[in-house]
């Protein structure tokens, strides 16, 4: 019994996903038809790749609400440097501006000394706002659109909305980046030196352990990610404000949280991650098709927040117990 | 060069005020005019009043981030209950709707023994949420001008700046005095104020002393809760209308202006004098920054940068402390 129950919290968020998709299901046949299926993976976008980044910092033991900033200024600078710098120079541009966003974090966060997560936490929402009203002062205000563009932004369509066989473009960089993502927690040094950050830092710092540069790598590594989610955002919805990126922190959070990566910090992975988003987008999906008001939605979504904190917090309790 | 530094971190928030009140006496602005230093305290206020419950969690180790969201459902929900209740049980009931939130909150933090900064800010977001709901997204207009008049009166006067006469008092600094002084005592008098320092200090010593410290971490929550849901009803009565937007920044500002007093997230130290200094920084930021006529975005950037400094300034006294113990 006690191992069905072991079981069964790990693997909640599978259970929690099946059941939803299938109380949906019966609920709303709309539901599983194409459209809202490929409704579904075109949403795992953005967010999926800003989730990636974000599991690296709290496996790290630490947590960045910098995002939402970073997004707001990657993608206005991106949309508007198309037509200087054309295309390719564009998104390199932005994705360096991402990791410059978040290496400054991880600065900040060192020289500081910074250990515990709730002054990286208030550390980096002071950044956030800083980066978004930074976009907000570049753009004065206004929104970009593709079609203002000199240049034709074919290669940011094909982002957006383009596909390769089957899968969408979005989905071929989420899995791509899944895989480089996976490689390099798992089977690399500099990755398993994260876990070991967050596990305990200064037992990290004593056995030899580079607790510094893992927090420079953990805080690029999501700069890096809210750039790419950013340009995949824009690139769909083909035009940029300077506050796109509104929400995506604890979106993001939510996710990797209820994807049962512990807020503790040492364990977790980013494929419990997907799952995460998974489950957040399908219950997304599913209070849409259920005609929940979007401002319900956003009170749903931190009651299960609260609800998932509160969960792993239990599993950490009951774990300590056996 | 050691002692000044030491000033310099203590007193974080008199050093930045001596900075700025020195930057507007060259600013030619009419800064210093008694109408804009009172309009300047009067405008602090509600921050102070949210502070006064945020000092409280922060001492005791912990923190409140969803006195945002507090602070926009119980100004909503103050409007919104005059339809059907009388003015005063509508009051109430909007700050007990903030002791309810409070006491969830103190139950998840403090009995479940979950981080109080994440689970604080999932409840900000779901009051945010309710909010939006309750109003539609719409700001909610009040009716009734005795509502208006709690956070717009006077006393000892008419609030008129005519030559020669006193302007009397706004209710709202009589309010926060009267709060503040409450607070002080409570910190400093009380066995509940020392325990608080004490469980902020070390939570297990603070057990092993037999301090009921569940009992007493949870009460700063539901105290937070209360104030932030007092300072709502204030901000309604004050701007005579509830809307979901006015909490968005509020969280940050004041549990970054409680620290910049000098009460620091590590627990454990600090008092409530010198949150009311802190916020009352912001307070007269703001209030520079206005007479300046700088942009708000420039606004919003410089105080964000302010904000990370603060921060990362008291995280950096941490450090010292801990390296050279």
């Amino acid at each position: 019994m006690k191992q069905v129950g072991a079981v069964l919290r790990d693997y909640l968020v599978l259970v929690m996903i099946l059941g939803l998709a299938l109380l949906t299901a019966i609920v709303q046949p709309k539901f599983i038809s194409p459209a809202n299926l490929v409704n579904i993976m075109r949403q795992f976008g953005p967010l999926i790749l800003v989730s990636l980044g974000m599991t690296f910092v709290i496996i790290g033991g630490f947590i960045d609400l910098s995002v939402a900033g970073t997004i707001n200024l990657v993608a206005v600078v991106t949309i508007s440097l198309i037509g200087p710098l054309g295309q390719t120079g564009a998104l390199v541009t932005g994705l360096v501006l991402g990791s410059v966003c978040g290496a400054i974090n991880a600065v900040l966060i060192l020289t500081a000394g910074a250990i515990t997560q709730a002054e990286a936490l208030f550390i980096t929402f002071g950044m956030s706002t800083f980066y978004s009203s930074i976009a907000l002062i570049y753009t004065g205000g206004s929104t970009y659109h593709f079609w203002d563009l000199k240049k034709s932004p074919d290669m940011f369509l094909a982002i957006g909305s383009g596909s390769i066989g089957v899968l969408s473009v979005s989905f071929v960089i989420f899995l791509v980046a899944l895989a480089i993502l996976w490689v390099f927690h798992t089977k690399t040094a500099a990755g398993r030196a994260i876990s070991l950050t967050g596990g305990n830092k200064t037992a990290a710092r004593l056995a030899g352990v580079p607790v510094s540069r893992s927090i420079v790598l953990i805080y690029t590594i999501a700069g890096f990610m809210a750039a790419l989610g950013a340009i995949v955002l824009f690139s769909r919805i083909t035009t940029a404000a300077p506050v796109i990126g509104a929400g995506f922190e604890t979106n993001a959070i939510l996710s990797v949280v209820v994807g049962g990566t512990t807020l503790k910090g040492g364990k977790g992975s980013v494929l419990r991650t997907v799952m995460g988003v998974l489950l957040v987008i399908l219950l997304n999906n599913t209070l849409d098709l259920l005609g929940v008001s979007s401002y319900m939605q956003w009170a749903a979504r931190g009651a299960i927040l609260v609800f998932a904190i509160w969960l792993d917090n239990r599993k950490e309790v009951q774990g300590n117990q056996l | 060069m050691n002692r000044l530094y030491r000033l310099f971190v203590q007193q974080k928030a008199l050093v930045a005020i001596a900075v700025i009140l020195a930057v507007m006496a060259f600013s030619g602005t009419e800064f210093f005019s008694a109408y804009n230093l009172l309009d300047m305290l009067n405008s602090s206020t509600i921050l102070i009043i949210l502070g006064l419950g945020v000092t409280l969690t922060v001492i005791a180790g912990g923190c409140d981030l969803s006195i945002g969201g507090i602070l926009v459902v119980s100004g909503i929900l103050s409007i919104q209950l005059q339809n059907y209740v009388p003015l005063p049980v509508a009051l109430v009931l909007a700050v007990l709707s903030g002791t309810l939130v409070g006491f969830v909150n103190g139950f998840l933090v403090v009995h479940q023994k979950t981080e109080p900064f994440i689970i604080t800010l999932g409840m900000g977001l779901l009051l945010t949420g309710v909010a939006q709901q309750l109003s539609d997204a719409h700001p909610v207009p009040a009716t009734n001008p005795d509502f208006m008049n709690i956070s717009n009166g006077y006393q000892f006067g008419d609030g008129m700046f005519t030559d020669g006469q006193f302007p009397g008092i706004p209710n709202l600094v009589i309010i926060m005095v009267v709060c503040f002084v409450f607070f002080a005592w409570l910190m400093r008098y009380t066995a509940f104020g020392r325990n608080l320092y004490a469980i902020g200090g070390d939570y297990d010593v603070a057990r092993y002393s037999g301090i009921n410290v569940i009992t007493n971490k949870w009460m700063t929550l539901v105290i937070s809760g209360t104030m932030a849901a007092l300072g709502g009803v204030l901000l309604s009565s004050k701007l005579n209308t509830g809307s979901a937007i006015y909490g968005d920044f509020t969280a940050l500002v004041v549990n970054c202006g409680v620290v910049v007093g000098g009460t620091s997230f590590a627990g454990g130290v600090g008092g409530i004098p010198q949150s009311v200094l802190g916020l009352l920084l912001f307070g007269m930021l703001d209030n520079a920054m206005n007479m300046l006529s700088i942009p708000s975005w420039y606004q919003t950037m410089l105080k964000g940068a302010v904000i990370v400094a603060i921060l990362w300034l008291d995280s950096y006294t941490q450090k010292r402390k801990r390296e050279t113990v």
